[in-house]
């Protein structure tokens, strides 16, 4: 039987694992609030900054901590130009929108790990050295790995900037009226798509903080968003699409209910008891948790 | 207005229907009636040209997942849920079929029936609480279900679980379901259930329920007139859809002789069953096969010619064709095959 | 007859094959097997390792070398004329189904007269059973699951061990080192949800209920994970005095990490190869791992006693970047024992092929690997290929088990 202080272990991990899936899934949970759109290659988009960071660990000797703001600005200018290339001509589909963004994003996946195979190889990856990666806190009996600690804070942090833009700043108030009614907003100046490109950037950019934060503890390799895509569409789902606040609930309760599932039940059905949570809220709140859409 | 993922195509727009029991109308029923019913015998005809047993192969996987992604179809492209969970019902047929012949000595053609009812009873179960789920709330919830089975089926001894079940060698025959190295009487099979799909759907368009839930599409508030009735017939579709798709995966097991969760149960199958019809066109009679009878065979070469040599470049090519076809014909390839008079513009 | 693009195709077709022959009769034709690895998808590495294996084992067959292997010192397949051996790749992606299938076009297609591969043993099961309705060989190169000889097959070959010999291999350790009085009462399984974890698993709790030993925790986990912190928690309560990981690469170079970062040093680990037998897990946690003991079908410090193991590891290494390990020495092995079979059979139909397989007895000492011999029992199966024990100490895998392989003593526990 487990201990009390391994149960708690148990949850502190989980709180923390939980506070890093919300920020993978707050950008999908963004662009999904902005124009309606699921991005299926989120995970690759976190495949590709985890990628750039280990290429900057490798190349220019830089430390994952140092490498987040640039990453972060290429992942904006990769994500504002998927929304250009692709994403604009999806959204012109007068017929199918829904399905046609949804299955020209789940082509781009596929074209990006192939991409990924054919320029990195499909060997796996990870960073050696990094100022986080080693350290391990120990706190009584309770271990708070660094790279997981730091993660997290910078989650909350990352949610509490990405509030402020949102609420305080004119860019969030023209996501907030696009989002609100696409069409009308050009009456009063707002560039649709501007705007659109602007959100998916900054969606990008916040799986890219996600990505840079994710290598200096994790390894890399073509496939490695898939199970982290599959948890952020259940996170945002069950936070409610469109709401960023939603995303940061929904993040901690699936951290915490797939780590206590591990224990409770064998661990390798965890994930079914985050599916079952999700069901089970659906059920009486159609909308997730705090969804407005 | 964004657009909305339970907004597939309104089917007057590609069809360019004419008002419901004119003549036009008749006309053009019975012309899609002829069509398929020469395209039935062309390609009952086509095993005779052929002695090459990839190629063979090849047809034989076309056709189910034509059928497959017709049977999606009629409840994701009509009706407008977008199931990305359908590998559920797939993975019942496979896993209900192997199991009555290897431990109850049944044969496949009862378990392909035995699977489908029991696939169409879990989609009524699950259909009841999870119809009120709008848009991507009820597909994220049909992946999430469809998960947690291949999740519990990994982890059932019984049923194999992570082993997978092999179904032992058989003399051939029509009763066993087994033909040595023959490819032949497995493309008869799915060719015809690939007809009945179509079948079924043709019906479907010209019945109560295609007139509902069109009328539902185009006119959200009469939805809630229309209601329960509505709701029973898309419980009805779900049903149907279930039925045909775990048919397909009965005969899939049967077909390969060896199934596990991974090969019948996962995700990217469930996606693979909605490509075709996206790529062929959702909502209508002809883009699910036409679909399938480019994506399949695209899929099957670039992986055999260019993807033994680990860089990936099939995948590329795969990846992207796949947007291309998606982003340049949104509506679907099916509606290269009509005019469109007076096709709406948003 | 119409000038039509397609019969203008055809005729030239004709022609070209016409020439080709006549020019071709001059020489022996080449002898083509099919070689089926995954190349795309999670496990793409293995199948990109599994081809310089190939390649390696190619060049030994084809071309002269002075090695004491079978094939090595002639060029091509004597034989047959000096046939050289042509290796025709196909990718399965790790599906039983698209396994059969490009078995079926290597056969029926490029004319191959044996197959080998596929690392998934799922894949093995679709393709070994078409390999037996066309009557050719299939070879396993690198498939451990036990189940597969099991399945009455005549055309199935598997030169290297199953699971079941490893864990024995791991347990007849365990045993010796009692003997010399080091307490090992207690074990922690640790293995994914596929079914090499589950062959694995099963294999070590038969052998552990046998010779008694008690399994204080046996954790299954899901593949892939993004986190593995219950699941070592759980490991780290437990406290076992030897902790046993089935894992790949991904999840071994978590499961450290994780290991290093909740602070639960286990006594020792003794691990199932698969991930940790890859050179990608101990560039990324090398460190934290010294002492770990992994199972291993091969050891380069052979190449001590045998100049051609230390050969034929640096004509792989100098295709592929690194030394032959657990996966790599299996598949180049398994490919030149097929080739030599074919050259005894002087001829590439299946069942004569076949016959050669079924007198195969090639000494250990003419092999790369630390095998008594090369001989395949009435499944198939080698009962001879020994397993090895590897300890990873100061960044190298040195044999530690058996005494009669073994150039070190196990350092035990693992951090001492």
């Amino acid at each position: 039987m487990l201990t009390a202080s391994s149960i708690a272990q148990i949850m502190v991990s989980g709180l923390l694992t939980g506070l890093i899936y919300a920020l993978v899934a707050v950008g999908l949970s963004l662009i999904f609030g902005l124009m309606n759109v699921v991005n299926f290659a989120h995970g690759e988009f976190l495949m590709l900054a985890m990628y750039a960071t280990f290429g900057l660990a490798l190349g220019l000797a830089l430390d994952p901590l140092v490498a987040v703001p640039i990453v972060m600005a290429a992942l904006f200018v990769f994500g504002a130009a998927v929304y250009l290339g692709i994403v604009s001509y999806a959204m012109r589909a007068r017929v199918n929108s829904g399905m046609v963004q949804i299955f020209s994003t789940f082509g781009l996946a596929i074209l990006l790990r192939g991409l990924a195979q054919y320029f990195l190889t499909p060997n796996y990856r990870s960073i050696a050295h990094s100022w986080l990666g080693s350290r391990t806190f120990a706190l009584g009996p309770i271990y708070v790995p660094a790279p997981q600690l730091v993660g997290a804070l910078i989650s909350i942090a990352a949610f509490f900037a990405l509030w402020l833009l949102i609420t305080r700043t004119d860019f969030g108030k023209a996501i907030e009226a696009t989002r609100e009614d696409a069409d009308a907003v050009a009456l009063v100046g707002i560039s649709k798509n501007r705007v659109f490109a602007l959100g998916w950037g900054l969606g990008a950019m916040l799986v890219g903080l996600a990505g840079a934060i994710l290598a200096s503890f994790y390894y890399i390799y073509p496939n490695v968003g898939g199970p982290f895509a599959l948890i952020a569409y259940v996170t945002v789902a069950l936070g409610g699409f469109g709401s960023v606040f939603g995303a940061l609930a929904a993040g901690v309760i699936v951290g915490l209910v797939e780590a206590l599932t591990a224990v409770i039940l064998p661990s390798d059905l965890k994930e079914v008891g985050v599916y079952a949570v999700y069901l089970a809220v659906v059920l009486f709140r159609p909308r997730g948790l705090f969804g407005s859409i | 207005m964004a657009p909305r993922l339970s907004d597939p195509a309104p089917i007057d727009a590609i069809s360019g229907s004419a008002p419901v029991g004119g003549s036009a109308f008749r006309r053009r029923r019975r012309g899609e009636f002829v069509a398929a019913a020469a395209i039935l015998l062309a390609a009952a005809a086509l095993p005779l040209g052929i002695d090459s047993v990839y190629v063979e192969n090849i047809l034989v996987l076309t056709l189910m997942y034509a059928a497959l992604s017709q049977s999606w179809n009629i409840l994701c492209g009509y009706c407008g849920q977008i199931s990305l969970g359908h590998a559920l019902y797939f993975g019942i047929g496979a896993y209900a079929t192997t199991l009555l012949l290897v431990k109850f000595g049944i044969p496949p053609w009862f378990g392909f029936v035995a699977g489908g009812i029991l696939a169409a009873l879990v989609a009524l179960a699950l259909g009841y609480p999870c119809f009120r789920l709008k848009g991507h709330y009820y597909t994220i919830a049909t992946i999430v279900i469809a998960e947690i089975a291949s999740i519990l089926v990994l982890n059932w001894p019984w049923a194999g679980a992570a082993m997978g079940i092999q179904i032992p060698y058989a003399q051939p025959s029509w009763l066993a379901f087994q033909f040595g190295r023959s490819k032949i009487p497995y493309f008869y099979f799915v060719l015809a259930l690939a007809a009945v799909t179509w079948l079924a759907t043709w019906l479907i368009e010209d019945s109560k329920w295609g007139y509902w839930w069109r009328a539902v599409k185009d006119d959200p508030d009469a939805a809630e007139s229309l209601g329960v009735v509505v709701f029973r017939s898309k419980m009805a579709a779900a049903a149907l859809s279930a039925f045909f798709t775990a048919v397909a995966g009965g005969f899939y097991a049967e077909f390969v002789s060896y199934i596990d969760p991974d090969s019948v149960m996962n995700l990217q199958l469930s996606l693979l069953m909605a490509l075709p019809a996206v790529l062929g066109g959702i909502g209508t009679l002809w883009g699910p096969a036409l679909g399938a009878a480019i994506i399949v065979p695209l899929s099957e070469l670039t992986r055999s010619y260019i993807g033994g040599s680990g860089k990936g470049t099939d995948l590329i090519v795969y990846g992207a064709l796949v947007m291309v076809i998606v982003l340049l014909r949104p509506e679907g390839l099916a509606s290269l095959l009509r005019r469109r008079p007076g096709a709406a513009v948003p | 007859m119409n000038v039509t693009r397609r019969n203008v195709l055809l005729g030239s077709a004709a022609v070209m094959a016409t020439m080709a022959t006549r020019v071709r009769a001059a020489q022996p034709k080449d002898v083509a097997i099919g070689v089926l690895y995954p190349f795309s998808g999670p496990s793409a590495q293995v199948g990109v390792d599994a081809k310089f294996a190939s390649e390696t084992a190619l060049d030994i067959i084809n071309n002269r070398h002075d090695l004491d292997l079978p094939l090595a010192k002639s060029a091509g397949l004597p034989g047959l004329g000096g046939a050289k051996v042509r290796l025709v790749y196909a990718d399965h992606q790790g599906d039983p189904q698209k396994g059969r299938a490009e078995a079926e076009r290597l056969i029926t297609q490029e004319k191959v007269c044996a197959l080998i591969g596929t690392y998934y043993s799922s894949v093995a099961v679709t393709v070994s059973q078409t390999a037996e309705r066309y009557g050719l060989p299939y070879m396993s190169a690198d498939n451990s699951s036990p189940s597969l000889q099991r399945q009455g097959l005549k055309f199935f070959f598997r030169a290297a061990a199953h699971d079941e010999m490893f864990s024995k291999g791991m347990f007849d350790f365990y045993d010796w080192m009692r003997k010399k009085g080091t307490k090992i009462d207690t074990l922690a399984l640790f293995h994914e949800d596929t079914i090499f974890g589950t062959d694995s698993s099963n294999a070590q709790l038969k052998f552990a209920s046998e010779r008694g030993y008690k399994v204080v925790a046996d954790i299954k986990y899901h593949a892939n994970s993004p986190s593995l912190t219950a699941e070592v928690t759980q490991l780290k309560a437990a406290n076992a005095d030897v902790l046993m990981p089935s894992s790949y690469t991904t999840d071994g170079i978590l499961l450290v990490k994780t290991m290093a970062e909740l602070g639960y040093k286990p006594k020792a680990i003794v691990a199932q190869a698969a991930g940790f037998s890859d050179k990608a897990l101990f560039d990324a946690v090398g460190p934290q791992i010294q002492g770990l003991i992994t199972r291993g079908s091969f050891s380069l410090d052979l190449a001590a006693k045998r100049p051609s193991v230390g050969a034929v590891n640096a004509l792989f290494k100098a295709r592929a970047g690194k030394d032959l390990n657990d996966n790599t020495s299996r598949e180049l092995m398994a490919l030149i024992i097929l080739a030599d079979a074919i050259d005894r059979a002087k001829s590439t139909d299946g069942e004569a092929i076949r016959k050669a397989l079924v007198a195969t007895d090639i000494p250990g000492t003419r092999t790369i690997m630390p095998w008594k011999r090369v001989k395949f029992d009435a499944q198939g199966q080698n009962e001879d290929a020994d397993p090895v024990l590897l300890q990873y100490v100061k960044d190298k895998l040195v044999t530690i088990f058996p005494p009669q392989a073994a150039i070190a003593a196990p350092i035990w526990p693992m951090g001492a």
